[in-house]
């Protein structure tokens, strides 16, 4: 599903220059379940970034389902992430105006699925997270695990073939990051291929293979049994 | 980095809006500080005449020439009496011993007055006795400058003669300090009332006549103290009725307070211009409005900004810092921006002050800093600026709980401030709205007045004026067929007035032998027949007279027969009417057109030769070599009135200025207007400034979610959009209630349709969108990972 060689890319400012990511190479099946781990600052979130399509490469080739997406444009990136991709953040990044419903519903209303069967598939996936009767609270009232659960939510409901977590357990309580994982675990089960970055061991024993990254590049896979 | 911006924003909308407010109350100070330097300026009235039409009650500012002294003798107990009359284009002439040639001068500021007038207003003296200066006949008091141009040094003016209309000489008796800028009373050339009692003079004729009224001969009274006016008034409809003889004049006198003249449109006085009580209260309004709409921006911007101080406050709160702290140091920083914006805006109205004079025809002078009452609305404004815009904020910055201002978790809506920002943007749209549609329809209606059939040519025409005593007419004959001769001149014609004129002549008349005068007057347009030719005059029936020397034949115009109840022109045809004492028959009926401003209806008009009262040479030209043909006319004009001095005026340029007033004052709408706008868009960018950095994280997870640019462009613009709906809303009702009323003023008014309201709104939204537009597009053109960063 994805097929990254010789990736890199690099921050500017005016007095120097850092090498995020430095002719890294790396390939994710589909339905695989990766974990992406190293310390801070060895270049997991501009990895992230730009799997995402969030970002783009300097250098290096980025094949997504055998097309080639390094160079494409804003626009074709925009289009492609919303159809294929879900976003799972450490910090939910729910929209405080909106209530729950309506933050599920935004990728629905952005990918342009008609109003009857928006409501249909959101209240489908509100169902399937356990979290239909929260529908009409907004985020503030909503605990951490509940917040993720949306956001989870809000991630699935386009049906993406990838989810990117970021963290997904970092700002909650071990209880509440396990239902996470295994909500991800699901998802994964059910054919989602997931991309998850993290620091913590203990999550990424969920995953099937660990990436570690140091400096750009990486340094160490590990599958796990 | 967004600190300095948003200072910029707040400094230029206060400073621009404290400049306006500056000279909106500069004009207002100065429109109102008008005759209040004499002592006794608040017992001093005018007696002005009334006359009861039967559309209604007419006010006109003169009196006859024996009121004065009647009113001295029935009434002792008034303290001063005076009368003063305006002789408009006086010549004056006088030897210039230097160059023993004699030099004329036509100055229109000419007055005839009682030495009583120099006790009820207190102008200065520089030289002879106010008490005696004026007793004696031809005798003539110069103000400074008028001296200082006859005589080259006021100071050796006294004793020196200057020759009145090229016939009296006038022995120069007292020496005036210039009169203010801000009276009535422009006083420059001052000829002893007594004069006028001199056989010969220009209105011996009438002095002792109590049925003729002369617009400029006023007369002014100071009463006691204890006086009730009401009372006095019924006692003057007393004192009307012994003098004024029965049956010729239905009216009365009333007297107008010295305190109304300067503000009241519909009596005259000796100077143009009047500011009315609703233009000083329009124009107050609107700075005032200015001033709301700078100090809004100031409080939207500075609560905006107080979002984004959240963290200092934390900072400073868990460093110790009480709340009072916080709030005098906000307080403090406010005042420091609104009295570096009020420097600016003093500066720019320095600066702008000229153009404004310009514009206003008035002369406020750059010192106006110097004015303790200027010094006082300064720091009145200072304060209550600082602290409309500093309390606020400084109360919402200083109430912050310190944890949740750290972990900047204060959203823009948990400050409650985002509802009351709207409700001042639209309260701001709201005020540049009506601004806007008052602006449009005010300019419709000059352009209405500039584009409408006046009934008449108006262009490449030109009025020059020609003096009427008998031996000028005598040459009149001879300067028409020269002035024809000349290539570049059409045709010519003498007549009294122009078509549409200042210079009016109201007079009774009796149509068809009737018993009894009509129960309205005409107004007289006397004229050779050429009149009609020149100015394209049409007729509806019969014919034009003839050309004679006195009224022998007549033509009215339509007005006159549909309020005489004539309803076919073919009938007044060869019926009689009296006027003048001379009894004629019409042999025409012109269409209407327009004889005074398009402000009133058009009056019943008779038109007949009338030879001498003619003092206006109409000469239509070709607009080809126009320098050329008008200097041939002066060489022409000059030769046969040598004694004279000639003067010319274009119809056009004469017609234009009747609208000056209602021009300035559009002017003067328009750059408010365009302040108002000016000052709303600075306020709106800078709340779309803060919105963007406000909603930058939610723009970040929309994009990521797969928004397009111009979902997020729209959900910026949606918001204004709405606002800006609801600020139409509030203020079309608002802009057609004053504009409507502000029309009815007029006769002829412009249709104030739709057109102007769909004008107003598209307007202000498209200019919202080009302000809100570029931020908006920044905003959704961010990259979004910065901003989901912020963790």
């Amino acid at each position: 599903m994805i097929k990254i060689t010789n990736l890199e890319k690099f921050y500017r400012t005016e007095e120097v220059e850092t090498i995020a990511l430095n002719k890294l190479s790396m390939h994710v099946d589909t339905g695989e379940f990766v974990a992406i781990m190293g310390p801070s600052g060895c270049g997991k979130s501009t990895l992230l970034n730009i799997l995402g399509m969030l970002d783009d490469p300097d250098e290096g080739s980025y094949v997504f389902n055998d097309i080639e997406v390094a160079h494409f444009n804003e626009r074709k990136r925009a289009d492609l992430r919303k159809h294929n991709i879900g976003f799972v953040f450490q910090s939910f990044n729910l929209i405080d105006e909106l209530t729950v419903f309506e933050n599920v519903e935004l990728p629905l209303i952005y990918t342009g699925v008609p109003t009857g069967e928006r409501v249909k598939r959101v209240e489908e996936v509100l169902d399937k997270m356990q979290i239909m009767h929260r529908r009409n609270h907004y985020p503030q009232q909503l605990s951490g695990g509940q917040q993720q659960r949306v956001a989870i939510a809000r991630a699935v409901v386009n049906k993406p073939k990838l989810i990117l977590a970021d963290e997904p357990t970092g700002n909650l309580d071990s209880s509440n990051g396990n239902d996470v994982m295994e909500l991800l675990t699901d998802l994964n089960e059910q054919g989602t291929t997931i991309i998850m970055v993290t620091h913590s061991e203990h999550d990424a024993r969920y995953s099937h293979r660990i990436i570690r990254l140091l400096d750009g590049q990486t340094v160490m896979e590990n599958i796990m049994i | 980095m967004h600190n300095k911006s948003y200072a910029t924003l707040n400094v230029v909308g206060l400073a621009v809006g404290v400049a306006a407010c500056l000279l909106i109350f500069l004009i207002i100070k100065y429109e109102t500080s008008f005759d209040t330097f004499h002592a006794k300026k608040d017992h001093t009235y005018r007696v002005m005449s009334v006359q009861y039409n039967p559309d209604g009650i007419d006010y006109e500012s003169g009196v006859p020439f024996p009121t004065g002294a009647s009113l001295r003798l029935d009434f002792p107990q008034l303290k001063q009496v005076a009368s003063i009359i305006k002789a408009d284009g006086t010549l004056l002439s006088f030897n210039d011993d230097k160059t023993n040639s004699i030099k004329k001068f036509k100055e229109d500021d000419t007055y005839y007055t009682e030495p009583q007038f120099f006790n009820v207003f207190d102008f200065t003296w520089l030289a002879g006795d106010k008490k005696t200066a004026l007793n004696d006949p031809n005798t003539v008091v110069l103000t400074q400058t008028e001296a200082n141009k006859f005589f080259g040094d006021w100071k050796n003016a006294i004793g020196k003669t200057i020759k009145l209309q090229n016939k009296t000489d006038l022995k120069v008796t007292g020496i005036l300090n210039d009169p203010p800028i801000n009276t009535d009373f422009p006083l420059k050339v001052v000829v002893s009332y007594a004069s006028l009692k001199v056989k010969g003079s220009d209105y011996y004729e009438n002095i002792n006549n109590w049925t003729s009224v002369y617009g400029e001969h006023y007369c002014f009274i100071v009463m006691p103290d204890n006086q009730n006016i009401a009372q006095f008034n019924k006692q003057l409809g007393g004192f009307f009725k012994k003098h004024v003889p029965p049956g010729t004049i239905k009216g009365g006198m009333q007297l107008q307070a010295l305190s109304d003249l300067h503000y009241n449109a519909d009596v005259g006085k000796y100077t143009e211009g009047e500011f009315s009580h609703e233009k000083i209260d329009a124009i107050a309004l609107i700075g005032v409005f200015l001033l709301v709409i700078a100090c809004v921006n100031f409080i939207n911007l500075a609560t905006a900004q107080a979002v984004n101080r959240s963290k200092e406050v934390g900072i400073r709160k868990v460093l110790g810092s009480t709340r009072e702290q916080l709030v005098f140091q906000y307080i403090s920083e406010t005042f420091i921006i609104t009295l570096a914006a009020i420097i600016i805006g003093i500066a720019v109205a320095f600066v702008a002050l000229p153009y404004f004079n310009k514009l206003l025809d008035i002369q406020l002078s750059t010192g106006f800093l110097i004015n303790p009452q200027v010094i006082l609305f300064i720091i009145v404004l200072l304060i209550a600026v600082t602290f409309l815009a500093g309390f606020y904020p400084a109360m919402i910055l200083s109430g912050f709980n310190p944890i949740a201002a750290l972990k900047n978790k204060i959203a823009a809506s948990s400050t409650s401030g985002v509802s009351l920002r709207r409700a001042l943007v639209v309260m701001q749209f709201c005020i540049a709205q009506v601004l806007i549609i008052g602006t449009l329809v005010i300019i419709s209606q000059m352009n209405y007045f500039k584009n409408m059939s006046l009934g008449f040519a108006k262009d490449a025409i030109i009025n020059v004026s020609m003096p009427s005593d008998s031996v000028s007419l005598t040459r009149i004959n001879t300067l028409h067929d020269e002035l024809l001769q000349q290539p570049g001149v059409k045709d010519v014609s003498y007549s009294f007035a122009s078509p549409s004129d200042n210079s009016n002549w109201n007079s009774n008349f009796t149509y068809d032998n009737a018993a009894k005068p009509a129960n309205f007057q005409a107004n007289m347009k006397w004229a050779d027949p050429e009149y009609f030719k020149l100015y394209g005059l049409k007729m509806a029936a019969g014919r034009i007279y003839i050309k004679t020397d006195t009224i022998h034949e007549i033509v009215v115009n339509e007005m006159l027969l549909k309020k005489l109840g004539v309803l076919n022109p073919n009938d007044a045809i060869n019926k009689s009417i009296t006027v003048q004492g001379k009894k004629a028959l019409i042999v025409g009926v012109v269409k209407d057109f327009n004889v005074t401003s398009l402000k009133k209806q058009i009056p019943p008009v008779i038109m007949a030769c009338y030879k001498d009262v003619y003092q206006v040479i109409n000469v239509k030209v070709q607009p080809a070599d126009m320098k050329q043909t008008l200097s041939s006319i002066e060489r022409i004009w000059s030769g046969t009135f040598p004694d004279y001095v000639y003067e010319y005026k274009f119809l056009d340029k004469k017609i234009a200025d009747f609208y000056k007033s209602e021009d300035q004052l559009s002017q003067l709408y328009k750059i408010f207007a365009g302040i108002a706008i000016f000052i709303s868009c600075l306020g709106l960018y800078g709340l779309i400034s803060f919105m963007a950095l406000q909603r930058i994280k939610e723009v970040g997870i929309r994009k990521t979610l797969g928004a397009s640019i111009s979902s997020i462009v729209y959900l910026f613009s949606k918001e204004f959009t709405v606002l800006i709906l609801v600020a139409f809303a509030i203020s079309a009702p608002v802009g057609w209630y004053v504009m409507h009323k502000w029309l009815m003023t007029f006769t002829y008014r412009y249709p104030f349709g739709p057109g102007i309201f769909i004008v107003s709104i598209l307007a202000s939204v498209i200019i919202a969108w080009i302000t809100v537009g570029y931020k908006a597009l920044t905003a959704a053109l961010a990259n979004p990972i910065k901003s989901l960063r912020s963790e």
